[in-house]
């Protein structure tokens, strides 16, 4: 009941005519760094915050966070409509958002989008507002080891995740590790395979590879067929999904709901880690008939869910612990401690209109998004929807400029174009770039974790399966190679029986 | 043209550049001021030089742009910073480390403390040697008996190799003869968070990470680095008067220019930010990090820093700590 009386609080610190205007100005550049490919929300964060300098706490944090997740909203709108994430969290959206727009259901793609983004949103509010304190504590209880089982858990995942040739994900999530491995060891602070650049010791860029697998080979193997181009150009129509997908979505919406929430506590993944858990929870769980990968609506709307949910929740190790869980959270305790508050978990009891105001905010703000996306999709779609070739050095501008504003490096351009080739061979040669995606990110991760975990006990392999958390992700994991392996016998002996 | 007008065109021509001279500094700031920071946003250099900046902005009607060029050590930044025309449109602010650590950790470092005119200290941000409040350890005392009992068996977490809290503790190792497991993370905030969690006993973190957890009932400050208590918290003692003799250390920020800035450009800056960092809302903004604001003049600076490197390198060496 408290914090209902809470929550009421916050919406009349949302509700004040200032808070709301800047809640808007937020959502509305978060759906616009979120539409267009590579700009994303950590660079926004970062140029916007001088101008946080003038107003209070809670209109800053508002406008901030709006902005981070209404780029998630957006990112979805470039997925589906030209086959590149607008955001890195819309990654896997492309995957069936696009096939949809191929088969003219580009209008309930960007619908369940949006309206599984929002019910998200909404839910995920609440869990903010309900758990916090206790999820902050979970949060807190994985240590090393936990991470380490996670990740494991997380790349066997992402195997399963793979279309086609089980050789080829396999190969392609090594890959991603080498590539992932770039940069300066942190055990030890050795410098790997950098080649003496310094621009490379702190390793490749996401958001280079993410725009070089998903951005600039997209466009470039559109250019290949003169009388195919990948926008859709032809009227969205309703963007109001049928009651049958709605009943198709619903649990995909729910399950990508929860496992966002979760993980979006996480450090290090957020929105991005739980886009792709969701997809491949949804890929193995979903009911039959299953057209992953060719344009089934659940393949959009559990990740699109997942990756607003985890945008939400990932504010709460910040808000309670004073512990950014990615760098746009670091960029929020930054705002606040321009502000004068040291971020931690006494600002929720001594600056209650701050918390409170900020969630109640994000009920405010997804309101908004939904409104900003469905009936006003059609502006969002005239942005991509001039002619190919404009569009497509448009996009490539785009993504050098969202790849440069990360660091502020010309070399990460560099490293754009280099990546671009080798994707493009790639997807000449059929491997699908997301377990590489996947390998990228939890490789390194897991070997972080995994050091550490054995410096921290000494040497001691047992701690894996002594930890309990850790212990279930292992089992977890090793079920899934079970998964992976028990089709492909069946097959065998079907083919066998055949025979 | 005859010898005499090339003659009079020499002089006049030299004449005009001893005229521009002068004026060029008196016209400073001209056009919109770079602070290059070497860090991603969200540290405490970049908050330094935002604050900073905007007092600057609405001190000179110049906009003072703050630019992040992190990686590689801070060496990008540092090396852009160097290699900026020295003309005070380009500035840097560094950290400690980037100053007083680097040189002694990499063999090929790309910049040199003489390549910078110091223009002034900015904030200076205590350390702590925290404990995870489930721990026995409530006194440094403590740690010391524990670490003797079981040498290289207490795990203490920093914010990465090399970081000036590693050295910190290495500084503590080496003056009291004992050692530690160091367990390094991506940055103070993992480290922070595996403290509070538990993952490891001890950690040396930023007081400004520590604060909210001793609140929350997470962590136990065991003491300050520095040679005197923190302003914020004076509760806390220092290493010093817990028997670790000659420790101190703290993560402060320094402005500093390309070196063969004109002087007049230098000491304006200088001036101008000697009065922001004396303004009450200005301290006040550092304040809420638990930082406090260290005017300084470029000499003051220029001496604090080599003094520092000096003490830390003895450090880096006889630990043996390596980054490369």
């Amino acid at each position: 009941m408290e914090t209902l009386g809470n929550l009421a609080f916050g919406l009349g610190v949302a509700l004040s005519w200032q808070n709301i205007v800047y809640c808007f100005i937020g959502c509305f550049l978060g759906t616009l760094v979120g539409v267009l490919p590579g700009i994303g929300p950590v660079a926004t964060v970062a140029m916007l915050l001088p101008f946080t300098f003038g107003l209070g706490p809670a209109p800053a944090l508002i406008m901030l966070a709006g902005i981070y997740y209404g780029a998630q909203y957006g990112g979805s709108t470039t997925a589906i409509l030209v086959n590149i994430p607008g955001e890195s969290s819309s990654v896997v959206t492309t995957l069936d958002g696009h096939q949809m727009a191929r088969k003219g259901r580009a209008g309930p793609a960007l619908g369940i989008a949006a309206i599984g983004s929002f019910i998200a949103g909404c839910i995920a509010t609440l869990v903010v507002a309900f758990f916090a304190p206790p999820l902050a504590d979970l949060a807190l209880r994985f240590g090393p080891a936990e991470y380490f089982s996670l990740m494991v858990f997380g790349l066997i995942a992402a195997v399963v995740l793979a279309r086609g040739s089980l050789l080829k994900a396999i190969a392609m999530v090594c890959f991603g590790i080498l590539l992932g491995l770039v940069g300066t060891d942190v055990n030890s602070g050795t410098i790997r395979f950098a080649f003496n650049q310094p621009e490379l010791t702190d390793g490749i860029g996401f958001v280079a590879l993410a725009m070089a697998f998903f951005g600039i080979t997209d466009v470039v193997s559109n250019l290949e067929h003169k009388d195919k181009t990948d926008v859709y150009d032809e009227r969205i129509g309703s963007v109001l999904p049928s009651l049958q997908d709605m009943r198709m979505s619903f649990w995909a919406i729910m399950r990508g709901t929860a496992l966002g929430s979760i993980l979006g506590i996480l450090p290090g993944g957020g929105a991005l880690l739980a886009s792709f858990a969701a997809y491949m929870l949804e890929k193995k769980v979903a009911k039959p008939p299953r057209n992953f990968g060719e344009g089934d609506i659940r393949g959009v709307a559990a990740p699109e869910s997942a990756n607003n949910a985890g945008a939400q929740t990932s504010f709460i190790p910040m808000l309670t612990l004073g512990i950014p869980s990615n760098p746009t959270m670091a960029l929020m305790i930054g705002a606040l401690m321009i502000q004068g508050i040291a971020p931690g978990p006494q600002v929720m009891t001594e600056r209650p209109e701050l918390f409170w105001g900020l969630v109640a905010s994000m009920w405010v703000g997804n309101l908004m998004l939904l409104v900003l996306n469905l009936p006003l999709i059609g502006v969002w779609v005239k942005l991509l929807a001039v002619p190919y070739r404009l569009l497509f050095p448009a996009i490539f501008v785009f993504c050098c400029i969202g790849v440069f504003t990360v660091d502020n490096k010309i070399f990460d351009i560099y490293v754009l174009a280099g990546l671009s080739a080798v994707a493009y061979v790639l997807f000449k040669l059929d491997c699908e770039p997301a377990p590489l995606i996947l390998g990228f990110i939890l490789g390194p991760m897991m070997e972080e974790q995994m050091r550490r975990a054995m410096m921290i006990n000494f040497g001691d392999v047992t701690i894996f399966l002594t930890r309990p958390i850790s212990a279930a992700f292992l089992i977890a994991a090793a079920g899934m190679v079970m998964l992976i392996a028990l089709p492909s016998l069946r097959a065998k002996r079907e083919v066998a029986l055949q025979e | 043209m005859d010898f005499k007008t090339i003659r009079f065109l020499t002089a006049a021509a030299v004449g005009l550049v001893l005229l521009v001279q002068p004026a060029f500094s008196q016209t400073y700031p001209s056009k919109p001021i770079h602070i290059l920071v070497p860090y991603a946003p969200g540290g405490i250099a970049d908050i330094a030089s935002r604050i900073v900046g905007a007092k600057l902005t609405e001190a000179w009607g110049q906009q003072v742009v703050v630019e992040n060029k992190p990686g590689g050590n801070a060496f990008i930044g540092m090396t852009a910073g160097a290699k900026a025309p020295a003309d005070g449109y380009t500035l840097t602010m560094a950290t400690v480390g980037d100053v007083a650590i680097n040189p002694a950790l990499f063999k090929d470092i790309p910049y040199k403390w003489d390549d910078y005119a110091p223009i002034s200290t900015i904030s200076d941000a205590p350390m702590v040697w925290a404990a995870n409040a489930a721990t026995p350890y409530r006194s440094i005392a403590d740690v010391l008996a524990a670490a003797k009992a079981q040498p290289g068996r207490l795990s203490v977490g920093t914010p990465g190799n090399g970081s000036i809290n590693q050295v910190v503790m290495e500084w503590m190792a080496l003056n009291t003869g004992i050692q530690f497991q160091h367990i390094p993370y991506k940055g103070g905030a993992p480290a922070a968070a595996a403290l509070a969690g538990g993952d490891i006993p001890f950690g040396v973190l930023a007081s400004s990470s520590a604060a909210p957890q001793v609140k929350a009932g997470r962590l136990r400050v065991l003491a300050v680095t520095g040679a005197q208590p923190s302003k914020f918290n004076p509760e806390w003692p220092t290493l010093q008067s817990q028997g670790v003799k000659d420790v101190d250390a703290s993560n402060w920020t320094l402005l500093l220019a390309p070196k063969g800035t004109p002087k007049e450009i230098v000491d304006k800056l200088q001036a101008e930010v000697a009065k922001i960092l004396a303004m009450p809302d200005v301290k006040e903004r550092f304040a809420g990090g638990g930082v406090e604001t260290i005017p300084s003049t470029g000499a003051e600076l220029d001496a604090k820093v080599k003094k520092t490197a000096q003490q830390l390198s003895v450090i880096v060496e006889k630990a043996k700590i390596k980054a490369d």
